[in-house]
């Protein structure tokens, strides 16, 4: 995985929720983000992590209708979800 | 056969679901506009009342009471049936949908196979729509999954009938005739009287405000009294049930919000839209609280060092919706 998107939430994810034995590059962007198949061992409490971690920072917030659920899915779905709401300019002033 | 129905995905089941069932029914609407209309934001914390052996705590109301209240509010029949006999709730459930109308039913979680392994816990409050059956297997519209699912008519049977607190007793809704016109802004006040009089104005102090401020209270005796073990077990329970995944872990305050947003335009009050980024400010007190509490059961930092942090944020969750109630029923006046 280059430096992309991606491979920064993975390196924030594992900086955040102090997930050890795991480097960004060893984590595919389309498997699971939470649950039993995550790679970075995250479950439904480290949701919150997560959705802390993205806003303090990118500046996005994930919270409306079904966002979180869909953007949670893995760290591609999260990376296209940052970029479409920063593309609209719904940033977290 | 297959009912032509618009699956949506949702947040919560039950907003989902009703708002699923209207938009089928030729009144499209949000689930946040479901949400609001059904009362569905609540606060309450029922020591004695334990489910899977913890206590009671829930950041909105109890099964069924959004998609009744909301469809009473729009003028909608509903039907609403429960079964003694699992053989005559799967005919009546055929017969509908062979009538070509969508059900609702309540189901167990831990019996739908279509659920990953991993979420399927025994909790008996869940919200789906039958919209079909092919051979032996049920078509369904799950507002938590992206994609329609099937499931075998044998494990949608023992979901219904499954046993324990909130047991669904084969328990279909559906909608019997929708009204000629609806009037959206009485609908919409009704629904902000109830949250604003629940939040405010319960006579025990389990519920609302009040509510918060017990757990609070009795949140600084859990590791005296219960020890590590419980203490974790306890507090964990209040989390997941208010990031029940996909609410952003808010307790459903998020979602309350986006509603105020939408009942501003609906009631032409642009004070609704500060109190609805009041609303949001609160979610975000509420998820300050879920993240230093899933650090305190991840271990991340100790007991010692957050119990006292965490009951002051409960407190000022408190203190704030107060506020927001307050400035809210004045509003609605």
């Amino acid at each position: 995985m280059s430096k992309s998107l991606e491979y920064e939430l993975a390196e924030m994810i594992i900086d955040f929720c102090n997930v050890e034995d795991v480097a960004p590059e060893d984590v595919s962007p389309e498997t699971a983000l939470i649950g039993p198949d995550s790679p970075f061992g995250l479950d439904s409490l480290d949701a919150v992590e997560v959705v802390v971690a993205v806003q303090k920072t990118y500046g996005v917030r994930i919270g409306g209708e079904k966002t979180s659920r869909e953007a949670l899915q893995s760290l591609r779905t999260l990376a296209e979800f940052i970029e479409q709401e920063k593309e609209e300019g719904h940033l977290d002033a | 056969m297959k009912i032509d129905f618009p699956h949506r995905q949702f947040a919560h089941c039950e907003s989902g679901v009703t708002a699923n069932l209207l938009n089928y029914h030729g009144f499209p609407c949000s689930e946040a506009l479901v949400f609001g209309i059904g009362g569905g934001l609540f606060f309450g914390h029922v020591p004695f009342f334990k489910i899977n052996f913890l206590p009671l705590t829930t950041f909105r109301v109890g099964p069924g009471g959004i998609f009744s209240k909301a469809t009473k509010r729009l003028g909608i029949e509903v039907v609403k049936e429960k079964f003694r006999d699992p053989v005559a709730a799967e005919k009546k459930l055929d017969h509908l949908l062979q009538s070509g109308r969508p059900v609702g039913a309540q189901t167990g979680v831990f019996w739908l196979p279509f659920f990953p392994p991993a979420y399927r816990f025994h909790f008996n409050g869940h919200n789906l729509v039958v919209i079909g059956k092919e051979g032996d297997d049920y078509l369904i519209s799950d507002p938590i999954f992206e994609e329609t699912v099937r499931c075998p008519s044998e494990d949608l049977r023992k979901a219904r009938f499954a046993k324990g607190a909130l047991a669904p007793k084969g328990k279909i809704y559906y909608i019997e005739k929708m009204p000629e016109h609806f009037d959206l802004p009485s609908a919409v006040i009704a629904g902000i009287r109830e949250v604003c009089r629940g939040m405010l104005k319960t006579p025990v102090p389990l519920a609302g405000v009040r509510g918060i401020r017990l757990l609070a209270r009795r949140m600084t005796r859990w590791p005296d009294k219960l020890g590590e073990k419980k203490t974790l077990l306890y507090l964990g329970h209040v989390i997941r049930m208010q990031e029940e995944i996909g609410t952003g872990g808010g307790g459903f305050r998020f979602l309350y919000a986006a509603f105020l947003q939408e009942a501003a335009g609906i009631l032409e009050n642009d004070r609704l839209l500060e109190l609805s980024e009041h609303c949001t400010q609160i979610g975000d007190l509420w998820r300050d609280f879920a993240l230093l509490a899933s650090r305190v059961c991840k271990k991340r930092v100790t007991i010692e060092d957050s119990f006292e942090e965490l009951a002051q944020l409960l407190n000022r969750c408190a203190d704030e919706e107060e506020i927001l109630f307050n400035a809210l029923a004045t509003e609605i006046k």
